[in-house]
This record gives structure tokens, C-alpha cells and sequence, in this order.
């Protein structure tokens, strides 16, 4: 079995559930409550890929940084020595989806070989859901990402987005 | 290779860095810690265990930056900063850190492995979070905000569709109705004429029903046309110095018969040396006549009715006042008085005919002039309702004549 580390980082707006979706794929835990992140904040979770025959022991070292704009200086730090990242955006918020490819570019700016794949957040909210799929399918296109529909709060393709990434990250 | 003598062990450099709360760690140049210092519990707990760990093993921060570390190693980075690093503490709590990696020179100038420094920073990263945390929360109270605007905007919007629809809608209604009214009315006055034949006593009776809702008919078919009219912003006042006194007169003479026949002695109290109102004359007989109309409607036979004109409390303006001693209008009617289509309950009581349309229809035609409506009431006792319309301005008139002849 190999045993490999990988850095991500988790890219987004504010408020569009990156920390969410960080404690609820590393320690399965959410809550309703929105506090806000400065900075960073690492995570480590390994997790099994089965590779051909074997499989690969992966630690992901997950980046969870601020979304405020009040950051974006010292982001270019923060993104030293990424390989892949999880682009965030919310369905009820639009704008957040306008945002995805600038993420990509200033992690490509970095880290030209990076992986991505982006996660259509907050898919319980189905009343709220101001996001048209197309837009979401051909954003995903546009940065070269798989996407997933996830839900921080049920958890819903969490783990399946992530190890998708892993899985990325070790081809 | 040692370290001993490098250390910041002196009494001054420790208080330094625990006042600072600031820990550091020195690593060889395979990035194995050697020496540990300052404040205690940021970088571990037992700093005899953290020697010879791997300083990534320390610092998660610094896993996958191992490029960063060799460049600093190399020489070729002076520096390396992160800052607002979080670290949960057991016990739930949010820490805040600012790490920087340093090359760690030996005695000869080389550079002998890593100077990690952390500080801890959560005072002013709470501070700060705190901030960040109201301003997102602003942020999304204002992006909600915008959305629910543009929902409004565009339920607004839908609205106001229907509503020129229902206006179109209307306005045909009533143009189609009135058009066959005009000839009803003239065959049964031709009728009521005897023109073409005596009536007997029925037949007059009959026919002076049908002349009656008729006429009631065309009003509100007038009614109907005027609000759509106003509605829509089509109204076009003929402004012109108008002589008050024989317009009220006028209108006085011409609901005489109505008047007459509920037996309301009509009073007119107009100075005869009022100055002339600037108003559309067709229009401002409309108000006058509405008003008119009202007070002979919600009054009973034999009550009074009084017609005064004067200046207005509020200069440059006229003043018509209708009063009546007839049923008054309830206090909790009176906020909608001129709303459309609201009828108050004293006039679903007395059994008035109307829809409900003469004094919103009355209140935009006034206020299209320039001027305003009230009106005072009480129960059983009366209501006067009052009217103002501007004062024409006989100078600026007769200014203007000469001007335009000599144009012309």
C-alpha cells in the first residue's frame, strides 16, 4: 500500500458552506451556524483509493480558507504547494458561481498542473435553489471539473466529491 | 553539528517571546527539530517531545510546502508567511497563529536548517473574525435584500400588467356600453315627449324609470371611463380663468330638479368680488357636481345643503365648500373615502346608488388642477367637503397675451 500527502484547498465566496463542507467530510459534523473564517484552517483525513490492484493510502490536507475579499492578498501564500481544490459555490446564491473560474485561474497561476472539482453547495435548500444546472454544467466545463450537487447539512455527495478529488490527485 | 550557545535561552529573550506569545522551533537542515523555546503550549505541549520530530509533523500548515521549506534551505526565500493560521484547541476554541518560516544561520553565516516562529494572534484574529463575520453577515442580508426587491419588482411588474389589462378591459366595457345608452336615452325622451304618440299614466311612469337608469347608466359608464382615464395618465386639463361664482351657479342650476325633488333647499354663499380660478371648466363642474350630487344623495328629504365659495387659508388658492346635515360618514369609513370602488356604510344603508367612483374621480381631478380635497363629517349630523383650485393669475395672463400677439 503507498502512502501519499496531498494539499487541497477549499475555494469559494464567503458563506458558501467551505467550512461546512470541510468538518462534515473530516469529522462528519455540521452545523446550522455560520461563522465566518479568516485565514486558514488545515484539516488532515486519509482515505483508501483503491488504484488498479492496489491500493493508495492518501492523506488530504485540507485548506480551508477565508472567502472575504479581505484576503485575497495573502491567498497567493495560502495556495503554495496545492495540487487540487475544491471549488465551492451556493445554488441560492448566483453569484457565487461567477466567481468559480477566477478561483481556478489563481490556483492555476500557482499550480498549473491542478485538479479540481466543484461542489454545487447547499442542494437541500431545493426552494431556494436559484441556480439553473446548465449554468452549473457548463461552469464545471469551463474550469475542467467534475461536479457534484452536495449538502453539507445531509452530507449528500460529500465524501463522493472529495474522494473524486483524491482520486484525481493520484491518477 | 550543534546548536548549543544559539539558543535564545537568556532570561530576556524568554520573556520576550512569552510576553509576545511567541514560540519557536529550530530545525537542522533534514528539517528535524533541535531546539524548541517561548511560549509554551503553541507549538506542543511537551516541548522534550517535539524534539526530533519532523518540523511538517509539528506544523501541518507546512505539509506540501516542502518546496517552500528547501527554498528557504537553499537560500533562494529569505522568508515565508502565514498568516491567520486556525488551530482548534481541545477544547473547542478557535486560536489564531502567524507562522513564519526563516532561514537558521549557524555561527559561520550558513544557513543550517529552518527558523519556524509562531505567534499567537487570537486577540486581534478574533477582532477580526468578528468583523469579517458582521460584514458577511451584512453582505447576505443585502444580497437577500436585492433578491427579494427584484421578486417584488417583477410581482410589481406582473401587477401593473394585469392591472392595464383589467383598465383596457374596463375602458372597452364601458365605451361599448355607453355607446348604445345614447340612443336608448333619446327614443325614450322622444317618447316621454309624446312626439310619436300619448302615454297614459303607466306608460310615463315606465318610461321615467327607464330614462332614470339611463341616465344612472351613462354615469357610471362616465365614471368607469374617467378612472381608466386618470389611470392612465390621459386626462388633459383646458386651463383657463374661470369665474367660480357662475360655474357654482351653473351647477347648482342643473341639479336644481334633483334638488328640488327630495326637497333639499340648495344655499349659495359666493362674494361677488372673488378673483377668477385657474381651472379646466368641464372638469372643475364635474367636482363641483359630484360634490353636489353627494350631499343630495346622503341627505334626507328636507334636508339642507350649502354651496360656499372664498379664499382659501392657503394662499393664492379658492376655496368651495358643500355641506350637508345629512347622515354623516363613520369614523373608521373615512380613511378610504376616496379610495375606488369604496362606498362608506351609511351609503349602502340609505340605499344610494353608486359605485363608488365620484370622489376618487373627484380627488384626482382636483389634485391634477393643483389643488387638494378634505372634508369634516360626523354621524347624523353632516359632512362638508371642501375643495381648493389656484387663482388665476390675471396678471401673468394678460402679461403673457401681448406677447404671444406680438409672436404671432
Amino acid at each position: 500500500m503507498r502512502t501519499i500527502s496531498k494539499k487541497i484547498c477549499l475555494l469559494g465566496d464567503f458563506a458558501v458552506g467551505k467550512t461546512s463542507l470541510t468538518r462534515r467530510f473530516v469529522y462528519d459534523l455540521f452545523s446550522d451556524k455560520y461563522i465566518s473564517t479568516i485565514g486558514v484552517r488545515v484539516s488532515r483525513k486519509t482515505v483508501a483509493i483503491p488504484v488498479g490492484g492496489d491500493v493508495v493510502e492518501l492523506t488530504i490536507m485540507l485548506w480551508d480558507l477565508g472567502g472575504s475579499e479581505e484576503f485575497n492578498l495573502m491567498r497567493a501564500s495560502y495556495l503554495r504547494g496545492a495540487v487540487g481544490a475544491v471549488l465551492v459555490c451556493d445554488l441560492t446564491r448566483p453569484g457565487t458561481l461567477d466567481m468559480i473560474r477566477t478561483y481556478a485561474d489563481e490556483l492555476l497561476s500557482v499550480s498549473p498542473g491542478a485538479h479540481f472539482v466543484l461542489a454545487a453547495n447547499k442542494c437541500d435548500l431545493i426552494d431556494h435553489q436559484r441556480l439553473a444546472q446548465e449554468h452549473v454544467e457548463s461552469t464545471a466545463a469551463d474550469v475542467n471539473a467534475p461536479y457534484y450537487y452536495t449538502s453539507a447539512k445531509t452530507g449528500d455527495e460529500v465524501e463522493t466529491l472529495f474522494r473524486h478529488l483524491g482520486r484525481l490527485l493520484i491518477a | 553539528m550543534s546548536f548549543q550557545g544559539h539558543a535564545m535561552d537568556s532570561t530576556l529573550s524568554h520573556l520576550i517571546l512569552r510576553n509576545c506569545e511567541i514560540a519557536y522551533a529550530i530545525t537542522d537542515d533534514a528539517l528535524t527539530v533541535v531546539e524548541v523555546g517561548g511560549e509554551g503550549d503553541i507549538l506542543c505541549n511537551d516541548h522534550e517531545v517535539c524534539l526530533g520530530q519532523s518540523l511538517p509533523d509539528l506544523v501541518p500548515e507546512l505539509v506540501g510546502l516542502e518546496d517552500v521549506l528547501a527554498d528557504i534551505l537553499g537560500g533562494d526565500l529569505p522568508r515565508f508567511e502565514l498568516a491567520w493560521a486556525n488551530r482548534e484547541t481541545a477544547d473547542g476554541q478557535t486560536i489564531y497563529l502567524t507562522l513564519v518560516e526563516l532561514p537558521y544561520r549557524d555561527r559561520t553565516g550558513q544557513i543550517a536548517g529552518i527558523l519556524h516562529v509562531a505567534q499567537d494572534v487570537t486577540e486581534m484574529g478574533m477582532v477580526d473574525r468578528q468583523l469579517a463575520q458582521s460584514r458577511n453577515e451584512l453582505r447576505l442580508l443585502q444580497d437577500q435584500l436585492t433578491r427579494q426587491n427584484l421578486e417584488l419588482a417583477a410581482a410589481n411588474a406582473e401587477l401593473r400588467r394585469l392591472d392595464e389589462l383589467k383598465s383596457a378591459f374596463v375602458s372597452v366595457a364601458a365605451h361599448e356600453l355607453r355607446t348604445p345608452l345614447a340612443p336608448i336615452r333619446g327614443y325614450v325622451e322622444v317618447l316621454l315627449d309624446e312626439e310619436v304618440g300619448s302615454l297614459t299614466g303607466d306608460q310615463r311612469e315606465y318610461l321615467q324609470i327607464v330614462e332614470r337608469s339611463t341616465r344612472r347608466l351613462l354615469t357610471l359608464t362616465s365614471n368607469l371611463l374617467d378612472v381608466t382615464r386618470i389611470e392612465a395618465g390621459q386626462v388633459e386639463l383646458v386651463l383657463q380663468s374661470t369665474d367660480l361664482h357662475a360655474l357654482v351657479e351653473a351647477v347648482a342650476a342643473e341639479y336644481g330638479p334633483q334638488l328640488e325633488g327630495r326637497a333639499q333647499p340648495l344655499t349659495l354663499r359666493i362674494p361677488s368680488d372673488l378673483p377668477p380660478a385657474l381651472c379646466d371648466e368641464t372638469r372643475a363642474a364635474q367636482i363641483v357636481g359630484n360634490l353636489l350630487s353627494n350631499a343630495s344623495k346622503y341627505t334626507p328629504r328636507g334636508g339642507r345643503i350649502a354651496v360656499t365659495v372664498a379664499l382659501a387659508e392657503e394662499d393664492g388658492f379658492l376655496e368651495v365648500s358643500v355641506a350637508d346635515n345629512g347622515v354623516g360618514i363613520p369614523a373608521n369609513d373615512q380613511p378610504r373615502l376616496f379610495d375606488r370602488f369604496f362606498r362608506a356604510q351609511t351609503a349602502l344603508l340609505t340605499g344610494a346608488s353608486g359605485a363608488g367612483l365620484g370622489l376618487h374621480i373627484t380627488r384626482s381631478l382636483i389634485e391634477l388642477h393643483g389643488g387638494r380635497i378634505w372634508f369634516e363629517s360626523e354621524l347624523d349630523k353632516g359632512s362638508t367637503f371642501h375643495v381648493t383650485f389656484p387663482v388665476a393669475d390675471e396678471s401673468a395672463l394678460t402679461a403673457i397675451e401681448p406677447a404671444r400677439s406680438a409672436e404671432t
